[in-house]
């Protein structure tokens, strides 16, 4: 991992993959790796979480290793599997005699039909990977405490092999849509911070960095739409992600100009839900002005 | 340490200390985690001393105003710990002025609010903040019927979970446990493991009208509230009025007196007016569309009668209907009526979203829902 001395240099490292943090953002950055200390990241969703991640490893030119939970998720999806159907054929492949001895027991409990799962490839890799652990909120409790116990040890004991420790630790970032309180001790081992909308200028810069094919009198234009539209009572409010796919659109269209004709053709880029959708045709001078 | 002297950490363990005063939990361990954090970064920057601060000692956005709020007062105002101590950079820098320019506006946000009567409290003759105080309802009552509600346990329906254990009889084959069996005939499948999906319980959503119409239930029903939290399982529980807000932590504490005492606290509208619709929309868009609700039971209790615009509570029933797995509605105005016909508004409204109608106004309605319970599957 590339050696980063202050706060600036994380912006400036960011910047350089078209990431616009703000100060905030890049101290709880520059803290989390020089503490090892994960860093737990919320906020509404199209902000911009994920996507630090990916920054990160690009800049750093190290590996992105990510873990998607979802409800249902255990240990063995993030873990480790062995691969049964494999060792099933493997043992017919093995004459009776071969069976009962020892060597095809550790054959078959070796690498070879291990499948690494996304916790595991992290502990290898060490601090040469980035370790994104996307949406923890959509896991259980029980997943929780699992992943706190691998978070603290970094180390994996698989009872066949033995354990396998990580020589040097990755840079840990833990993403959250708020969709439920996550656990408390799991708040207190990570850094926290929270991703809130951005302000006008800063909203442009990240557009303008995101899609520079996209004329500035309209980035300008499509953002200050977006922050006008926020205001409204919407239930799914858009993020940033979809200000940047909507001055994408329209300047696919070749639109030079942001009107109201113009906003309701292409509305579905930026309004993805049909309640929002009414909502905004009604207040449609409100949000072009 | 840090380099600034024995000073800085005296200021920083302060200025936790100054935030644990306003309730917010802060352990020694935040502090600690502050202290090396304030090391890595430069001291004498308003901004890093800031932003170092909210990493650890922050994990939920609604307490970043307070944490602006105490940070301005440590370590900008003249009579603050903090600035006695820390000494600032003489030139600035350009985020630290922007920072301290937005901790002043909030400030004076924050005042100029507080002159202005607080939103969401109309100008109607009947909302006159009161509380009602437990007294009302002798304590030998209050005992009594608390004693006999403990005894009720709410079963919510179990939902089949993508996660599935070792079972003795199962429709899928559990191959782990297959092959380690098959190990000891030589790779030879004598017999098959079999795995089944496990089984969860519902989350139960329980959602009270607390306003004056429905004053002598809400009591029982909060005291009622309060056993089915004690019962393990997920239960959240609600209060609203003309505003809705969630009690279910402050129900969580041991004594129930105090409890129910805090609970009637959290919520400042009692006996005033009702706002059925805007307190569903406003579950729904808060609680609701976050996941709470997906696949739980709901259990709405009032009588109805509501002052709002009837079309938002219709929109909230149909957006609520969609999520939850079923809806309760208890009505004290059913009483023991088997064939009771909500004639108001605001129930013709909410009656083709509601599965089941209880009446919720004595015991045995609610050894009722507890026996309704566990059939919604």
């Amino acid at each position: 991992m590339g050696a980063l001395n202050s706060v600036e240099d994380v912006t400036q490292t960011l910047a350089s993959q078209a990431y616009i943090a703000d100060r905030g953002l890049s101290t709880s950055v520059y803290l989390a790796l020089s503490l090892g200390r994960p860093l737990l990241l919320e906020g509404e969703p199209g902000v911009g979480k994920t996507e630090i991640s990916k920054a990160l490893a690009a800049a750093f030119n190290v590996e992105l290793i990510r873990l998607q939970c979802y409800e249902g998720i255990d240990a063995n999806q993030a873990l480790y599997e062995w691969d049964y159907t494999a060792q099933l054929l493997y043992v017919r492949t093995l004459s009776s005699e071969q069976a009962k001895g020892t060597e095809a027991l550790d054959d078959l409990f070796g690498e070879r039909f291990l499948i690494e799962r996304p916790l595991l490839k992290a502990v290898k890799a060490g601090n040469r990977c980035i370790l994104l652990i996307d949406e923890v909120d959509r896991s259980d409790d029980e997943f929780e405490a699992f992943l706190l116990e691998v978070l603290s040890d970094f180390q994996v004991t698989i009872p066949e092999l033995g354990t396998i420790a990580a020589e040097t630790r990755p840079l840990v970032i833990v993403t959250s849509n708020r969709t439920r309180d996550l656990h408390d001790a799991l708040k207190r081992r990570c850094l926290y911070h929270w991703i809130d909308y951005p302000v006008l200028d800063r909203e442009v810069q990240i557009v303008k960095a995101r899609a520079p094919e996209v004329a500035d009198g309209l980035v300008r234009k499509v953002a200050s739409a977006v922050q006008r539209m926020r205001r409204l009572d919407m239930a799914k409010k858009p993020g940033v992600a979809e200000t940047i796919d909507w001055a994408r659109a329209l300047d696919f269209l070749g639109a030079s100009n942001l009107d109201a004709k113009t906003a309701d053709e292409t509305l579905g880029s930026v309004v993805k839900d049909r309640d929002d959708l009414d909502l905004v045709r009604e207040s449609m001078s409100e949000v072009i002005k | 340490m840090p380099a600034a002297g024995s000073g800085l950490e005296y200021a920083l363990v302060g200025f936790g200390r100054a935030l644990r005063k306003e309730g917010l939990v802060v352990g020694s361990g935040h502090i600690l985690t502050y202290c090396e954090c304030v090391e890595k970064l430069d001291p004498t920057e308003l901004a890093d001393l800031y932003y170092g601060g909210r990493s650890c000692l922050i994990h939920r956005p609604a307490d970043i105003p307070m944490y602006n709020r105490v940070f301005k007062a440590y370590f900008l105002d003249p009579g603050g710990e903090g600035k006695k101590v820390v000494e600032m950079k003489k030139q600035a820098s350009a985020e630290t002025e922007a920072l301290m320019e937005m901790l002043m506006e909030e400030e004076k946000e924050g005042q100029e609010r507080e002159g202005e009567p607080p939103s969401g409290i109309m100008a109607s003759t009947l909302e006159v903040l009161r509380k009602k105080a437990f007294g009302e309802c002798t304590p030998e009552e209050l005992a009594a019927l608390r004693a006999l509600m403990a005894r009720f346990r709410l079963i919510p329906p179990k939902r089949l979970t993508r996660r599935s254990e070792k079972a003795h009889k199962g429709k899928r084959p559990y191959l782990r446990d297959t092959v380690r069996k098959a190990m000891r005939h030589g790779g030879e499948i004598t017999e098959l493991s079999w795995r089944k999906r496990k089984y969860r319980q519902r989350r139960l959503i329980l959602i009270l009208d607390i306003s004056g119409s429905m004053s002598t239930y809400s009591r029982a029903l909060l005291q009622f509230a309060y056993s089915a939290t004690r019962v393990p399982g997920k239960v959240e529980v609600f209060c609203f009025g003309t505003r809705l807000t969630r009690i279910t932590d402050t129900l969580q504490k041991r004594n129930p007196d105090e409890a129910l005492t805090e609970a009637t606290k959290a919520v400042f509208d009692w006996e005033g007016g009702t706002k059925i619709g805007e307190s569903l929309a406003h579950f729904y868009k808060n609680w609701g569309r976050r996941g709470m609700c997906r696949g739980s039971i709901l259990i709405i209790a009032s009588d109805g009668l509501e002052r709002g615009d009837p079309a938002v509570l219709d929109q909230a029933m149909t957006r609520l209907a969609r999520l939850c797995h079923a809806i309760i509605w208890m009505n004290p105005l059913k009483g023991d009526d088997p064939n009771y016909e909500p004639r108001s508004v605001g129930m013709s409204c909410a009656m083709p979203f509601v599965d089941v109608l209880l009446s919720g106004h004595d015991l045995d309605s609610l050894k009722e829902l507890a026996e309704v319970l566990p059939t919604l599957n």
